[in-house]
């Protein structure tokens, strides 16, 4: 299969994923466990032989939702909601949440008054993650679900199937890692959209089919001598939660740009540190949520995730970012000022925008795009 | 060098022909609904009041929200950039520009060369744009250009509490129902804009000398409101309206 083929696969599992993961559900016969968050053990769900589905939002008229969240509540809650309301997501066998952010344990609980067909199963992640107490706390968090989802799906999780779950995941987090370092070398190998959709494809995709897409997608996009000189285009890096609207990277591409690393929840805070050796595979799995790259709903040191936005504008060389947040979500909003003013001691120039999950880009946020671009260029002659 | 500057807005197209840094033609004209053809209009009309074929000018630049339909251009850039070069270039001093146009209002701040360093617009919503002076001006049954003269009689300007247009017009109608006077209505109502923006504007932080383009600034009592608010004097350049445009043909200038 070639590098377009795979794309395609990864492109068609973005554009349906629920028609993508009912057929893989007919074919394997597994259990289905719906997920809302990258802090979310998808080894445990592996391990048990179940699909992990993480959730994006498909529905873009928010018609049933609006009677349980305000419409000023986070447009990625509203939007999935409504899937589970419209019985778009009656093939879910489990719906997990994970409490990332207070909007995700609110809809916790919406979810399990309004839904009654799925085991509906919560995980009380800390919320600071470097305090004394996290890793024991969260590790006993882990072995809860692991517990609660044997009983769930009848079955038993054993050490072994729980190791070559890791395995499995840190073969995907290693290949997307390889991709997106063949990206920040020359991002004409393969668009800012559809690296994006390869990301959120790995959440929907068959995890082995998945590893596998990626491990030969890499090798071929990686197997051509990069260029000497750089490419004429103005680095970018995208920061926020889940980008789903890829037609963001065609616009910025359009002006002669190109996202070249990211700080998002379906990218790099999806791959981020693999989980480390140890004796005991839940506790190394704690380990990785504890040292990851840090979302905003958790806390672990009150300037870590503006050094390591820094760190990762000096490493990838990135000459502006763009602060893509969805709609009202409150984490990031509240991080934004700090990271602003960070990048602005720094020197490097950023652009706030906010979307709407299931909406389309529009002509306003493309204006913003277009005259950041143009002022990243405004050095250079007019072409 | 003869350069062009094509501005297509929500509300009214302009456009400009500068010969080096001197303006030989200016028009301006309502969009309607095809902007390619108000485009077409302008350039027609700027021609004939230079005097000139098309040929003979040297580089086009559109911008504005119909830029893309400017056929003739040979480049499309945003308005942010073309009003920051319009505002420089007539107020050289301006480091922080309020442009409140039909539909949008964008605060920019700019280097002593002009370069714009950061930016921001208002969000879907048109409350505090010259559209929602628009609609507030046929609540009170008076036209646009005596509204901001009429608010300078006002000595208690009347509140407006709401920033969506059209809950703002039903206040509006509420408070000429209670017999408020109509130039402590208007006072309220560009009170209400200059809040709406100033608090845009702390966004990207003030920084004066303070330029205000775009059409609203047309309007002699948002621009008071304005100063109020900021504790500053806001400069209006000679042919605010035209700004937009002017960048555009600066930059294509630039561009040659």
């Amino acid at each position: 299969m070639n590098s377009t083929e795979i794309i395609e696969k990864f492109r068609t599992a973005a554009r349906d994923p629920f028609h993508c993961v009912r057929s893989l559900k007919k074919e394997k016969h597994c259990p289905v466990v719906g997920y809302t968050c990258t802090y979310f053990p998808e080894e445990i769900v592996l391990a048990a032989e179940a699909h992990p589905l993480r959730l994006f939002g498909e529905s873009g008229m928010v018609l049933k939702a609006d009677a349980h969240i305000q419409a000023y509540g986070c447009s990625l809650a509203r939007s999935v909601f409504e899937d589970a309301l419209s019985g778009q997501l009656d093939f879910l066998d489990v719906m997990a949440f994970p409490h990332s952010c207070d909007t995700m344990q609110r809809l916790s609980d919406i979810w399990r008054l309004n839904i009654k067909n799925t085991v509906h199963l919560d995980l009380l992640f800390p919320v600071h993650l470097k305090s004394e107490a996290a890793g024991d706390y969260l590790k006993a968090v882990l072995e809860r679900f692991k517990k609660e989802l044997e009983q769930a799906l009848q079955t038993e999780i054993s050490g072994s199937a729980l190791s070559g779950a890791i395995s499995l995941t840190n073969r995907i987090r290693s290949a997307l890692h390889s991709l997106y370092r063949i990206r920040a070398a020359a991002p004409e190998r393969i668009s800012g959209s559809d690296l994006n959709r390869v990301v959120r494809g790995c959440m929907i995709l068959d995890r082995s089919t998945a590893a596998d897409l990626l491990e030969t997608l890499a090798d071929e996009l990686g197997s051509v001598n990069f260029p000497a000189g750089k490419q004429p285009v103005k680095r970018l890096l995208l920061s926020g939660g889940a980008c789903l609207h890829p037609d963001i990277h065609d616009i910025i591409e359009q002006q002669g740009g190109a996202v070249v690393w990211d700080d998002l929840c379906t990218g790099n805070r999806y791959f981020d540190t693999p989980v480390p050796d140890g004796p005991s595979p839940v506790s190394a799995i704690a380990e990785r949520f504890l040292d990851r790259a840090v979302c905003p709903a958790k806390h672990s040191g009150i300037d870590r995730r503006g050094k390591e936005l820094s760190e990762l504008v000096s490493k990838y060389e990135i000459n502006g970012v763009i602060f893509l947040l969805l709609k009202f979500c409150d984490p990031h909003g509240f991080d934004y000022p700090d990271l602003k003013a960070t990048l602005e001691e720094a020197g490097v120039p950023s652009l706030f925008l906010e979307v709407e999950s299931g909406k389309p880009v529009d002509g306003p946020t493309r204006t913003r795009v277009e005259t950041f671009l143009q002022i990243l260029n405004q050095q250079e002659p007019m072409t | 060098m003869i350069c062009c500057g094509i501005d297509i807005g929500s509300v009214t197209a302009k456009g400009v022909l500068l010969e080096e840094s001197k303006q030989i033609a200016g028009a301006i004209r309502f969009t309607g609904y095809n902007a390619g053809n108000a485009a077409e209009t302008i350039l027609q009309s700027l021609l004939e009041q230079a005097g000139l074929k098309q040929e003979q000018v040297d580089a086009i630049v559109a911008t504005g929200y119909g830029r893309n339909s400017v056929n003739f251009a040979d480049k499309a850039l945003s308005e942010i950039i073309c009003h920051a070069a319009g505002a420089h270039f007539a107020v050289p001093a301006a480091r922080t520009v309020i442009d409140i146009g039909g539909q949008d209002s964008k605060i920019i701040r700019l280097k002593e060369n002009g370069q714009v360093t950061d930016f921001v617009m208002n969000d879907k919503c048109a409350a505090g744009t010259g559209r929602f002076l628009e609609v507030m001006a046929r609540a009170l049954g008076t036209d646009l250009d005596g509204f901001g003269q009429l608010s300078l009689k006002s000595r208690t300007p009347a509140a407006i509490s709401s920033t969506c247009t059209v809950f703002a017009e039903s206040e509006v109608i509420s408070l000429v129902a209670k017999g408020e006077k109509r130039e402590n209505i208007i006072a309220g109502i560009h009170a209400s804009i200059a809040a709406r923006t100033v608090a845009l504007a702390n966004r990207v932080g003030v920084v004066p000398a303070v330029a205000m383009t775009g059409g609203v600034s047309r309007n002699i009592g948002v621009v008071r409101a304005l100063e109020k608010h900021l504790n500053l004097p806001v400069i209006i350049p000679e042919n605010a309206q035209l700004t937009g445009a002017v960048g555009a043909a600066l930059l294509a200038q630039k561009g040659k």
